[in-house]
């Protein structure tokens, strides 16, 4: 009785593939390949005969095509070859509704000491006022304080913070958070963050934002876990394969680690993009004074998301597009998005205005050129300070205005020349064709430039590299 | 079957949904993956759950999943969907997330982040479509390549030198985290039905947050593997099948555990956490200790672990910033956990400390002879330097401008019981040889530092004062 109720097969010859997978299915014979190529296809469909189809269903069930062997219910049209595909199988993509975007709300904290904090926890209490409850790591010195203090904090705050298998898993973790619309972020050190790299180009290729935390150490390869600033080249040019950047940020106190944190979540989701935050092993084992903000951020729901629900059922996270028009198009979207992200260049020029030797240094060292700075005052040298706090877009116009009247200009670095380089881009870029000999104090391996190395360089104009 | 409301009415994303791309797969005929996804949507459809679905394409055949499946959907890199799906599923708990991967994905190339979502075992469900070939980039050798079994990478057949084919299923079945694993077939109608069966119970295994469920399907590959579909489905069955033999490979009955609460977004608790305080501390400096240097003062403190440098560090950092100052401390270790050298740079500024490293402090606090060696030639004319004359019998002979005070740290810590307060004791002595600040100001950052620890405020107090009596000593 339950066999009469069940629908008859109905094939389009289109949407036959002629796999066979069908033939031995059907107990009763009805189905048979054809002898002929479907024009359409290039394939050999199979027949059907359904004179004595008892409608079991097998046959269907053994269909790999999901609009190859149907049902054909009553009532349905039977001339179906001769039907259009949208009226038989329908026109619309999906039936989800339009997503929209669930704001963040602001929160109001009252006004509280400071703490005095190391460098990695106030860029994890950062990240948590941030509205972060989602980071994933793996242990790396000198950056693994920070992941410590959310395995301890995430758990009381009903967040998640996962030991990820290595540095791989963890940036697909944040993958999978950052698709699902969530603020997220992890702790690494540099050869953990050269193992990111791949999900980092993925995630700019598909337009996911995340805060990548890179307190960097000497290198290559397994190097030593003393501060050096080896990743400048990687987070300025080299984030993976493709055509990808990311604005990258180079705090110099653990005040900054906090404050760049927070605006390094902002800026991701701002722009769509992993945001890369580079601290050095110093300033993340350093301990200072840290204002903590007056709002914190509770994280809604952006409408390109795939959280999982009715709401965003249509979207995608993706980074293929297999048609070279879509994937050129794509690149385009992004650079238009570079291009914008260049509104977010931040500098600091300390004492500048009137300096005829202006030194440029980031993150450790450009606190001891600062120290330099003031030691070169006190012995009347008009000395000042540029200190680049995005490195990526690099800030050349208040470098520009910063090396107007320099007579001399000094690149106080903890590498073989990686700040320097993105300087001499920068200037190259603007179309800055004159300016002094860039003259370098720089050490490497681990070890940080001397203020006392500087004021030799500055005063005795010898060469400092070690 | 009939096409369930899970696959897209028209492949909008396949070639723009053009012609026969609309409603047609990717797929080579016979692909055992056409059948997989039909079974796969039917489950979301039985079980009502199209709405929560999330969905991991791979890297490989299958990556073009989000084609078809009218979900979630999110596309993960080569071998990485396990740990794509973990950050979807703690994004959202409520989700349904599913991680459909091939064998090169999830076998060769993402073996690390299977195994290790599989032991992790929260709720995600794992369908691992076994060919036993490459399928997306040509027919080469997969890790579940049959031994003998040619590809273009194993030309004359998988032999010992290529090792042997990796066994999934009982591999994930070995591990304690999931609850659920089976290996199923497609190549009759049997199979296909426990197929379905089996992709049913691992989605209900999870939206019942019952753990991680793993569903390995051996599959067809007509076009790699150079046969006819029926020849593949043969060759599966009487080929593969010996090799992975089909069944439930572990089954736990597990009761609902997998509860996450909604993230606390409560301002008081992260405070809390933070030890942030709105009360403001007592201050008592009368203004920046000037007689030490005009706007930064640069210390340092050395000795071995377990010496407590890093602590009288912090503290005097703490000390510094409760009156309204700017502080730093960097601390620097030897390479051991244990016993190894440890030094703390600290510097103390009236408004902003400028350079925080102390290659020329003005003040040596050193706890064994090595550190004063080390470091006592590197202070500031006119510097001052303290050492634990407990453990240093000789010192080395300073600048003749140095201010020096031999304080046996480790005697007077030992005679009040503790050896670990010698670092306060240190801390006694410097506030008594430099003035840096008055005691109050150190007292109250010892007390701060030992809120938890009540008990031991006494016996520190104890600590600080004798420090500050060995060198009031020494001045007489």
């Amino acid at each position: 009785m339950a066999l009469k109720e069940r629908p008859k097969p109905f094939l389009l010859p289109d949407y036959c593939k002629g796999c066979g997978r069908c033939l031995d299915a059907c107990a009763k014979d009805c189905i048979t390949l054809s002898d002929q190529i479907n024009p359409m296809t290039g394939l050999v469909p199979v027949e059907l005969d359904l004179t004595n189809c008892n409608a079991c269903g097998m046959c269907m069930d053994a269909c790999p095509e999901p609009y190859g062997l149907r049902p054909a219910h009553e009532g349905e049209i039977q001339d179906f070859e001769l039907e259009d595909p949208a009226k038989l199988f329908g026109v619309k993509p999906c039936d989800a509704p339009e997503p929209t975007d669930i704001p963040n709300e602001f929160l109001p904290l009252p006004r509280t000491e400071p703490l005095v904090i190391k460098g990695t926890y106030a860029s994890a209490v950062g990240a948590i006022l941030a509205g972060c409850r989602h980071v994933y790591g793996y242990p790396i010195t000198p950056s693994t304080e920070g992941a410590e203090l959310m395995a301890k904090f995430l758990p009381k705050l009903d967040g998640t913070f996962i030991q990820a298998v290595s540095e791989v898993a963890a940036v697909n973790m944040m993958y999978g958070t950052a698709g699902a619309g969530l603020p997220t972020m992890t702790f690494t050190s540099s050869p953990g963050f050269s193992l990111m790299l791949e999900g980092v180009s993925y995630m700019i290729g598909a337009e996911l934002p995340g805060v990548f935390v890179d307190v960097m150490r000497g290198g290559p390869g397994l190097g030593n876990i003393a501060p050096e600033q080896s990743d400048i080249k990687l987070a300025c040019h080299g984030l993976g394969h493709g055509n990808t950047h990311a604005i990258t940020l180079a705090p110099s106190t653990p005040q900054e680690m906090l404050d760049l944190t927070i605006l390094a979540f902002e800026l991701s989701f701002k722009y769509r993009n992993p945001v890369i935050l580079l601290g050095d092993g110093y300033l993340g084992q350093m301990t200072g004074k840290v204002q903590l903000p007056e709002t914190m951020i509770k994280p809604g729901i952006p409408k390109w998301a795939v959280y999982g629900d009715a709401m965003h059922r249509k979207n995608l996270i993706s980074s293929i597009f297999l048609t070279e028009s879509d994937l050129e198009a794509h690149n385009h979207h992004l650079n238009a998005k570079y291009e914008a992200m260049k509104v977010e260049a931040r500098a600091e020029s300390f004492l500048c205005d009137d300096a005829e030797v202006v030194l440029i240094a980031c993150n450790t060292p450009a606190r001891t050129a600062k120290g330099a700075v003031q030691d070169l005052r006190n012995q009347g040298v008009k000395a000042g300070l540029f200190r680049p706090i995005t490195l990526w877009p690099f800030p050349v116009e208040e470098l520009k205005a910063a090396i107007q009247g320099a007579e001399r200009i000094v690149v106080v670095e903890a590498s073989a020349g990686q700040l320097e380089d993105e300087v001499r881009l920068a200037l190259s870029k603007a179309g800055v064709r004159q300016f002094p000999e860039l003259e370098s104090v720089r050490r490497m391996g681990g070890v940080l430039p001397q203020q006392s190395e500087i004021m030799t360089r500055v005063l005795g104009r010898k060469e400092v590299i070690a | 079957m009939s096409k369930t409301s899970v696959i897209y009415d028209k492949f909008e994303r396949h070639s723009h949904g053009q012609g026969l791309k609309g409603h047609a797969t990717h797929y080579c005929p016979g692909c055992g993956h056409g059948l997989a996804h039909k079974f796969l949507a039917e489950a979301i459809d039985a079980l009502g759950i199209q709405d929560r679905t999330v969905a991991i394409s791979p890297v490989g055949c299958s990556v073009f999943l989000y084609y078809y499946f009218d979900v979630g959907n999110s596309q993960a890199a080569h071998g990485r969907a396990p740990v794509v799906a973990l950050g979807h599923k703690f994004a959202n708990p409520e989700s349904v997330v599913i991680s459909y991967q091939g064998d090169g994905d999830l076998a060769s190339i993402g073996l690390a982040e299977t195994v290790a979502t599989a032991q992790l075992g929260a709720p995600i469900t794992v369908i691992f479509i076994n060919n036993a070939i490459y399928g997306m980039t040509g027919g080469q050798m997969a890790p579940t390549t049959l031994m003998g079994q040619s590809s273009s990478t194993s030309p004359s057949g998988r032999n010992e030198y290529n090792g042997q084919p990796m066994k999934m299923a009982e591999m994930i079945a070995g591990l304690d985290g999931p609850v659920y694993v089976e290996r199923v077939a497609l190549f009759d109608a049997k199979q296909r039905i426990k197929a379905k069966k089996a992709i049913q119970k691992a989605l209900k295994l999870q939206v019942e947050g019952r753990g991680y469920s793993f569903i390995e399907v051996l599959a067809e590959c007509p076009t790699h593997l150079k046969m006819s579909p029926e020849e593949t489905e043969k060759w599966v069955k009487e080929c593969m099948e010996p090799v992975y033999p089909l069944g439930v490979k572990k089954d736990l009955t597990v009761e609902p555990w997998f509860h996450r609460n909604a993230p606390c977004f409560k301002g008081e608790k992260i405070l809390s956490l933070t030890g942030a305080t709105t009360e403001h501390p007592e201050r008592f400096c009368k203004g920046f200790p000037t007689a030490l240097d005009p706007s930064d003062v640069s210390l340092k403190l050395a000795g071995s672990g377990g010496d407590g440098a890093q602590t009288a560090a912090m503290l005097i950092a703490r000390a510094a910033i409760s009156e309204g100052f700017d502080a730093t401390h960097i601390p620097s270790y030897g390479p051991e956990s244990r016993g190894g050298t440890s030094y703390a740079d600290v510097h103390v500024a009236e408004t902003e400390v400028l350079n925080p490293g102390s290659p020329d402090p003005q003040i040596l606090l050193a706890f064994n002879a090595p550190s004063l060696a080390k470091f006592g030639p590197t202070v500031r004319k006119g510097g001052y330097v303290i050492y634990d004359s407990s453990v240093v019998t000789e010192a080395p002979v300073l600048d003749p401008s140095i201010k020096v005070f031999p304080v046996p740290f480790t005697g007077i810590a030992t005679d009040l019981g503790k050896a670990v307060v010698k670092n306060i004791v240190a801390l006694g002595a410097l506030q008594a040889a430099t003035n840096i600040f008055p005691k109050e100001t150190f007292l109250g950052a010892i007390r701060v530092a030992l809120k938890d620890k009540c008990a031991l405020i006494p016996l520190n107090e104890e600590a600080f004062a004798w420090g500050i009596k060995s060198v009031e000593a020494l001045d007489q």
